[in-house]
């Protein structure tokens, strides 16, 4: 029995093997034979040679293998180096850069609108107090489409990147209303505001002193261009700067105006004044300053790249506000008398200013 | 001799009943077009076609021209494979 199922067992191993084979050749021509049937009907049916191209077809879809080519044989940086010629202002413009060149060009897109008016603003400040010297305006003015002051407003928008919504905004609010985003972050803001003053030639100097605080930061070397009456900086020091870059006789600026304007005011806003100015980190202070000064607009956007020089001017940047903040009405009219003094002629007798200090406390 | 005809049959059948042919079939189906066999049997079927003419080929023709080429072609993998899981199945069921 066992000899029977080990020959059995033997027997089926080889034969099991050749049994595998056949079963094996079996399938395989299954397979080729299915596929002759398949073949054959679609010969009869009409639709063998149907994916098939001509020949001529073929040459033109063939694979491309060369460098610098790709497999289309369509070349990769074939517009790269091409320059264009806007047809707006003939300049020749890299081929990448052609849209958005065009969209500042023609004052069509999106951010074109918002740079234009930017520059407008910012050139509005500028040009401000300068009414009389008209032709120099115009000059001014005429640079606004040049390329190079193109860059000088870009510089400037980077300049004032974290203030920039917020100052463009207190600009239309010059007449009185308030600007509660100009002095919402002082401090915050304190190191980011500033002019080079170095640029400036005396007349843009004198105009910027009329409207702005200017105290010259010592950290950051640059003119505060927050308003007259912003806490971070005492009249003192406000003084001080205008003499020191104005000179003492350097300036000439109409007094009668701002003297009768600042009396004017004394006797109308003095009641306001005096609350407001009592609050120390008050954001009040703009509608006072632009009664106050001619030039009414806020500093927001004043931001020049100027160069600075070195100042050895020893300027805090304290709360200031306790200088330009009086208790009484009374001390309220003579800081603003001393304010305009100031101001306006930086010569006048310091007297003013310890007589504020000495109501305070 | 018979013993092996009659086991074969038996073999067979049970191959079949079990369905585990239908299984090795499809599988040797897949295999041979994933690895480019069927097409290049189909190019050889195109010869024959283009050798004989559109019209009076038969299935004859091409079952003729086509098999012994089809049978040499399989690549040595996809034999060795299934031919494993035939003796498998044999070496389960055989006995």
């Amino acid at each position: 029995m066992k000899m029977e199922d080990m020959s059995l067992l033997g027997l089926d191993n080889t034969k099991l093997e050749a049994l595998a084979q056949d079963i094996y050749s079996d399938l395989v021509e299954d397979s080729c034979l299915g596929l002759c049937f398949e073949v054959h009907r679609a010969v009869k049916q009409g639709y063998f040679f149907l994916d098939d191209t001509d020949q001529e077809s073929m040459k033109d879809f063939e694979i491309v293998d060369q460098p610098g080519v790709d497999i289309f044989g369509q070349v990769y940086n074939q517009w790269k180096n091409k320059e264009c010629v806007c047809p707006n202002c003939n300049r020749s413009i890299a081929a990448s850069r052609f849209a958005p060149h065009l969209e500042k060009c023609l004052g069509m897109g999106r951010n074109s609108s918002r740079i234009a008016n930017r520059r407008i603003a910012s050139s509005n400040n500028m040009n401000n107090k300068s009414e009389s010297d008209q032709e120099d305006n115009d000059d001014v003015n005429d640079n606004d489409w040049s390329y190079g002051s193109e860059k000088k407003a870009k510089k400037r928008k980077s300049d004032k990147n974290p203030n920039s919504p917020r100052r463009s905004k207190s600009l239309k609010h010059k007449n009185g209303e308030l600007s509660n985003s100009v002095n919402a972050d002082p401090y915050k803001y304190n190191y980011n505001t500033g002019i080079n003053y170095e640029t400036l030639g005396p007349d843009e100097l004198r105009s910027l002193l009329t409207t702005q605080c200017g105290v010259i930061s010592e950290h950051t070397k640059k003119m505060c261009t927050r308003s007259q009456r912003c806490p971070q900086h005492t009249d003192e020091q406000r003084r001080a700067v205008r003499v020191f870059l104005l000179g003492p006789s350097a300036s000439s600026l109409p007094d009668a105006d701002t003297m009768v304007e600042s009396d004017c005011y004394d006797a109308s806003d003095g009641q306001v004044l005096m609350s407001r100015l009592q609050w120390d980190g008050s954001s009040d202070i703009s509608p006072s300053d632009s009664a106050s000064s001619k030039a009414s607009t806020n500093n927001s956007d004043s931001k020049k790249p100027k160069k600075k020089k070195k100042t050895s001017l020893g300027l805090n940047s304290t709360g200031g506000g306790g200088g330009s903040g009086s208790g009484g009405g009374s001390s309220s009219q003579s800081s603003l008398v001393g304010l305009a003094n100031r101001k306006k002629k930086p010569k006048l007798p310091v007297p003013p200013a310890p007589s504020i200090y000495d109501n305070l406390n | 001799m018979s013993k092996d005809s009659k086991m074969r049959a038996t073999i067979n059948q049970k191959l079949t009943e079990m369905g585990e042919r239908e299984r090795l079939k499809e599988l040797l189906r897949a295999k041979l077009t994933e690895c480019g066999w069927r097409d290049q049997l189909k190019a050889n079927c195109k010869d024959v076609i283009k050798e004989k003419g559109l019209e009076h080929v038969t299935v004859e023709d091409l079952v003729v021209e086509i098999t012994p080429k089809g049978r040499v072609l399989v690549p040595d993998s996809v034999k060795k494979e299934l031919l494993q899981r035939i003796r498998a199945f044999l070496a389960q069921h055989a006995t």
